[in-house]
């Protein structure tokens, strides 16, 4: 355990400065920009809003529209990608390597690296999303939202959205693992996204691994009302990638 | 100048472990000399079956600077980075501090430094930060970041990332990490490729020191034979994978002495051939010049006196080098 922990620490400071820390940072906040831009443009309308008593979830809704479908899955592709090649972009696997430790930990750290920055995220968007709705009310003297904030909802929510991640991140861990192009991960990732965004309204789209973000938004929505249960498809799919990528890397005949 | 300060610097550094080190590597050196590293009978193929290594069985004594030696290709790298497990054995053993290296990885990798070929670094991070990240690894003292950036001559880089860092300085780098937590074998492939001659004397000064003065073995490849020279007590020698020479460099150079020869150019070859013959010497005739094993004194004297008092003019007599690029070439042409 105490090796683990080393380990992750080691593993944490190279996402530093890595473009994949900073995807995290400007993807968390980009969608929170456009609305707060939107609503001082439209401020007109903030007071009627702030009084519904649907205010957060409706926000929420907004926010999410953009970022489950297309930015959470393309984060993740990049962000995965981005931080399992560091190692090959730095000629730095054979450094990895002689290093005292087990291959088992240097896979967990770097995959706990991803997760940690993937739930990172989520907290920063969540901010975003406080901070638009209560910025452009504060910046033209309309009251704070009379609805209380649904923690709970939110929370339950988070999980949910970090759990259908979580097959993108272990498939594009394995690929980014095997191959030292970089477009490799990064194009499979890009047509498995896209074929998961065509695939959405076909009654089997729910066997294609990266549609789980959009599912989870579009689960309210009566067309959509799905037979089958994300999350544990999600989990499985995680568990399958990632058991894969442990096998494969291990048995990889050059370390570096 | 440069060089000596680097030396005082290291001296200045705080090294826990190198007395102990020395006392071990002495004790050990007396009772009789172990290996840290060996390996028997290695021997690995490509994946198109080409045979890169032949029954390698390298021999790195404790307090040993062993240079290795070898064309590009021989088979060098390849031997470390088995040695290192980064690559997947296919046969023989390898043995690092005398326990096999596959029941043995992790507690053998943590007494080794080892830089492979290129300089592996984190680009965006500052030499402090890539320090930082292998500390946190060894679980060293913080403290003795400061102390290896000073030793290899890079406390003042600052915020500067390595990426913009020249190839000398990331050499510098490499070995300051392969330094940081105080190894007891150093393994480094051609360490001084890239460095201009003032920083290839610094490594080498640094290098020595650390091994003399802190017991530490290393283990060194190269193919510039000339830098190895001044810096190797042992020698490996590595053809097409063969390794054909293992020892001292004082028994390596004794043994070729004993072979040595020399070069004679005269104005007459069958006058000079017939002197030569008339005074039992076996010599051959190649390219305008006569080679023949190194007389005594006595005999040379009295060679240059008949071919002289025979009319004949001696335009060169000279031995054949005998250093360490000589002796390699010889080796593998033939």
């Amino acid at each position: 355990m105490n090796q683990y922990i080393h380990s992750f620490q080691s593993e944490w400071l190279k996402r530093k400065r890595s473009l994949a820390s900073w995807l995290v940072i400007c993807g968390a906040f980009f969608t929170p920009l456009i609305i707060t831009t939107s609503k001082i443009v439209r401020h007109s309308m903030l007071a009627s809003a702030g009084r519904s008593p649907q205010y957060w979830e409706n926000l929420w809704k907004i926010s999410w529209e953009s970022m489950a479908v297309f930015l959470l899955p393309l984060g993740a592709i990049l962000a995965s990608s981005l931080i399992t090649q560091l190692e090959y972009k730095n000629n730095s696997w054979k450094l990895l390597h002689t290093t005292p430790q087990s291959y088992r930990v240097i896979f967990l750290a770097k995959l706990s690296v991803i997760l940690v920055m993937m739930l990172q995220f989520l907290v920063l968007f969540n901010i975003g999303i406080y901070f638009s709705g209560v910025l452009p009310g504060l910046l033209f003297g309309v009251p704070y939202p009379r609805q209380p904030i649904p923690y709970l909802h939110f929370l339950a929510e988070n999980g949910r959205y970090f759990i259908a991640c979580l097959p993108i991140i272990a498939l594009q861990y394995l690929i980014s693992l095997r191959f030292k192009n970089f477009l490799v991960p990064v194009g499979v990732g890009l047509v498995i996204w896209i074929l998961s965004i065509a695939v959405l309204h076909w009654p089997y789209g729910h066997w294609i691994p990266y549609t789980y973000c959009g599912f989870n938004y579009l689960k309210d929505q009566a067309k959509h009302h799905q037979q089958f249960p994300p999350i544990p498809f999600a989990l499985g799919y995680f568990t399958l990638f990632a058991v894969i990528a442990y096998i494969l890397y291990l048995h990889q005949k050059e370390k570096g | 100048m440069q060089a000596k300060r680097l030396v005082l610097q290291a001296n200045k550094a705080c090294w826990s472990k190198t007395t102990a080190r020395i006392v071990y590597t002495g004790f050990l050196c007396c009772m009789e000399q172990p290996f840290l590293l060996e390996t028997r009978s290695l021997s690995h193929r490509f994946a198109d079956g080409a045979a890169v290594l032949n029954n390698i069985n390298l021999q790195v004594p404790a307090g040993a600077v062993y240079g290795f030696l070898g064309a590009n290709g021989a088979g060098k790298t390849t031997t470390l980075r088995l040695v290192l497990g980064l690559l997947k054995k296919q046969r023989g053993e390898i043995l690092l501090f005398g326990r096999p290296l596959e029941s043995n990885r992790l507690q053998a990798l943590s007494r080794i430094g080892a830089m492979i070929e290129s300089p592996s670094l984190y680009g965006h991070l500052t030499a402090a930060e890539n320090l930082q990240v292998l500390q946190k690894v060894y679980r060293c003292p913080e403290a003795r970041i400061a102390q290896v950036l000073e030793m290899v001559g890079l406390a003042a880089t600052g915020n500067k990332k390595a990426a913009r860092f020249s190839l000398g300085m990331k050499q510098r780098l490499s070995i300051a990490m392969a330094l940081l937590h105080e190894p007891d074998l150093l393994i480094l492939d051609e360490p001084t490729n890239g460095l201009d001659p003032n920083g290839m004397i610094e490594v080498r000064e640094l290098l020595l020191h650390l091994n003399r003065q802190h017991g530490i073995t290393i283990a060194i490849s190269s193919h510039l034979l000339g830098e190895i020279e001044k810096m190797v007590s042992h020698v490996g020698i590595i053809h097409h994978g063969s390794l054909l020479f293992q020892g001292s460099l004082a028994d390596l150079q004794q043994e070729r002495a004993a072979g040595a020869r020399m070069i004679l150019k005269t104005s007459d070859r069958q006058k000079t051939m017939a002197i030569m013959q008339a005074q039992g010497m076996q010599a051959t005739f190649s390219q305008d010049a006569f080679s023949l094993p190194m007389p005594g004194p006595e005999a040379t004297a009295l060679l240059i006196r008949q071919l002289v008092g025979q009319g004949v003019d001696v335009y060169e007599l000279s031995p054949i080098k005998n250093d360490l690029e000589a002796i390699f070439m010889d080796m593998i042409t033939n």
